[in-house]
């Protein structure tokens, strides 16, 4: 079963022609979407789980799509860093269960087939763009999600979140020509869009179209992935939208940035083409401005969702220089991270989703004292809140310590201290949202009472809390199984 | 110089109206003209990689009678027409959001807009 070659494109086919049949499936009531929805990302699960399998077996594999042959058809193609699907598939799973009761109470009735179908399509982008081997195919994933991402955004009705979605949308939509532009200028000069070929095809290319094309590309997934300077959309579209789309979102999306950057270096690494050292150390320095001022930026948050926005922006710093610092140990903290951090930020989204959904309010002071009527939510969110400032028994603290080590290793300690302050920063306002839940009375005495999330919020909110101890605890898995493909991607460069 | 610029027209006049683009996406306050600056940014990618395939005196790649070699790259178009599909979804995204815009806030201008929250 687990050899079956076209499990791989139906992987991505399933999400799909779910997402597609959503709407034809649902009654008025929503239920149906709901359900149809969960056995979708189910059997996508399972299909995840059978592919990671395979590749633990015998290393990366392809499937060519129509029998066309790699070159000229499109092939896709399952690494170690696919393995991403495997959070890719649980979020979503999580985040559909999550939204039975939240998008009941949250979007109007009529709205609730196309959320799913949405929430499905997100999906299928952020698998294709995952598996894909052929770089417009990358592109054309990548619009797949992007849009998605912005009708997502919007999909509450409220004034600010379209004004939110539109200034993602702009952004997006923007970064998305310059990866567009990136993939157009590769094709020019090796006459190839697969990316094996391309690689095989750069050496001995002209200088100037090459950086230009590498400096498009890069761009691009910076705007994707919210670092520093070019963040302005993430907080605002983050925070508004319904909070399984902020998990996703934060979890997810913007890390189609990083997983691009990924592909790229694969590319460049792989070629010996261009020397990317000028690149790293921008990204480099760019990740440790992100860990600061995002951490800075979020102290001065007192709306819970704004603050876990500011958050990601700040942990995407901690990736990206992860990625910069090019030396093993960080590379392989980087992509662990990008694991780690989804689930993390999931735990802190969903909980907060969970914790407004009851309360009705969404800033720290409304939230005083809720450690009292929600103590499993509010328990789960810290340890999501542990988990992100990297105190050792969780999964934040592994990836960080070897980033940080990666700086040793890189001979840069400057940026080990970077590390430390932004963790220090980030320590300071989950403190300050930990102290709001246990140890401030509730403001107001005539509030309502206010009791536990619905089964349905609850369950997924506590399997990522369990998830966050877990990865901590277990944290060599991950490690181990990112470790043979980064020493794949740094053995042109003489073994890093 | 010149001659460089003469020889590669197409590029060079796809980067001018990229430029243009970008400048009225950042510059306009209008949503809707913003949204047009992307729409011509869009073009000039399109029409940059179009360009790519073009071959000097080439024919169509159609079989039948009077195909004859050079012919031109039809890939480039290929993918372009899936560019043209993205970029049609794109607009009708964004023009629908700046119709909702308009209709709960009476105003389709950024700063206005921005006032307003």
């Amino acid at each position: 079963m687990t050899s079956w070659p076209p499990l791989l494109v139906l992987f991505v086919l399933t999400p799909l022609v779910g997402a597609v049949l959503t709407p034809a499936v649902s009654d008025t009531s929503g239920r149906r979407s709901w359900e149809w929805a969960l056995g979708t990302m189910l059997l996508t699960s399972a299909m995840a789980g059978a592919l990671i399998m395979r590749v633990l077996d015998e290393g990366p594999f392809s499937y060519v799509v129509g029998g066309w042959v790699a070159p000229y058809g499109i092939e896709l193609r399952f690494d170690e860093f696919s393995a991403f699907v495997a959070v890719v598939c649980l979020l979503g799973l999580l985040a559909v269960i999550f939204s039975r009761h939240y998008a009941r109470d949250a979007l109007a009735p009529g709205r609730i087939p196309y959320y799913y179908t949405l929430l499905l399509l997100n999906m299928t982008g952020m698998i294709g763009f995952i598996v894909t081997g052929d770089l417009f195919n990358l592109y054309v994933f990548m619009e797949i999600l992007s849009l998605s991402a912005y009708a997502l955004v919007a999909i509450s009705g409220e004034k600010t979140a379209e004004m939110a979605a539109f200034k993602y949308l702009v952004m997006g939509a923007v970064s998305s020509l310059s990866i567009l532009f990136g993939v157009g200028l590769l094709y020019a000069l090796t006459g190839s869009l697969n990316m094996a070929d391309v690689t095989g095809r750069l050496a001995g290319s002209a200088e100037a179209p090459l950086v230009l094309a590498f400096a498009a590309l890069t761009l691009g997934f910076m705007v994707k992935s919210a670092l520093f300077p070019l963040h302005i959309w993430l907080p605002d579209a983050h925070a508004i939208a319904p909070s399984p789309v902020s998990a996703v979102l934060s979890g997810l999306v913007v890390k189609v940035g990083i997983l691009g950057m990924l592909r790229v270096y694969q590319i460049a690494y792989g070629s010996g083409a261009i020397d990317l050292s000028g690149l790293n150390l921008m990204l480099t320095w760019l990740g440790a401005i992100s860990i600061v001022m995002g951490a800075f930026f979020a102290v001065f948050q007192d709306d819970i969702k704004m603050m876990l926005a500011y958050s990601t922006i700040s942990n995407i710093g901690y990736i990206v220089m992860g990625l910069g610092l090019a030396s093993p140990y960080s590379l392989i903290g980087a992509s662990v991270h990008v694991f780690n951090h989804a689930l993390i930020k999931a735990t802190l989204f969903l909980g907060a989703g969970a914790l407004i959904h009851q309360t009705g309010r969404r800033t720290l002071t409304g939230l005083a004292g809720v450690g009292r009527s929600m103590p499993l939510t509010t328990a789960a969110v810290s340890i999501g809140a542990i988990s992100i400032v990297g105190i050792p028994p969780t999964a934040g603290f592994l990836c960080k310590w070897y980033i940080a080590l990666g700086a040793m290793q890189a001979e840069e300690p400057l940026f080990a201290v970077a590390l430390v302050f932004g963790a220090l920063l980030i320590f300071v306002y989950y403190i300050r949202m930990v102290n709001a839940f246990y140890f401030r009375k509730p403001q107001e005495a005539g509030a309502p009472a206010v009791h536990e999330a619905p089964a349905t919020m609850l369950v997924p909110v506590l399997i990522l809390a369990a998830l966050c101890l877990v990865m901590g605890v277990l944290g060599r898995l991950p490690l181990s199984f990112i470790e043979p493909a980064v020493t794949r991607l740094l053995a042109p460069l003489g073994g890093g | 110089m010149i001659d460089l610029l003469w020889d590669n027209l197409d590029y060079a006049a796809s980067m001018v109206l990229f430029c243009i683009g970008l400048y009225a996406v950042i510059t306009r306050n209008n949503l809707i003209k913003k949204f047009m600056g992307l729409n011509i940014m869009e073009t000039a990618i399109f029409a940059f990689i179009v360009a790519l395939g073009v071959v000097d005196g080439g024919n169509a790649p159609i079989m039948g009678e009077g195909a004859a070699k050079p012919f031109i790259n039809p890939l480039p178009q290929a993918l372009i027409l899936t560019g043209i599909v993205v970029a049609v979804s794109t607009t009708a995204l964004a023009l629908s959001l700046v119709i909702r815009i308009w209709r709960q806030c009476g105003t389709i201008e950024a700063d206005e807009l921005r006032e307003a929250e």
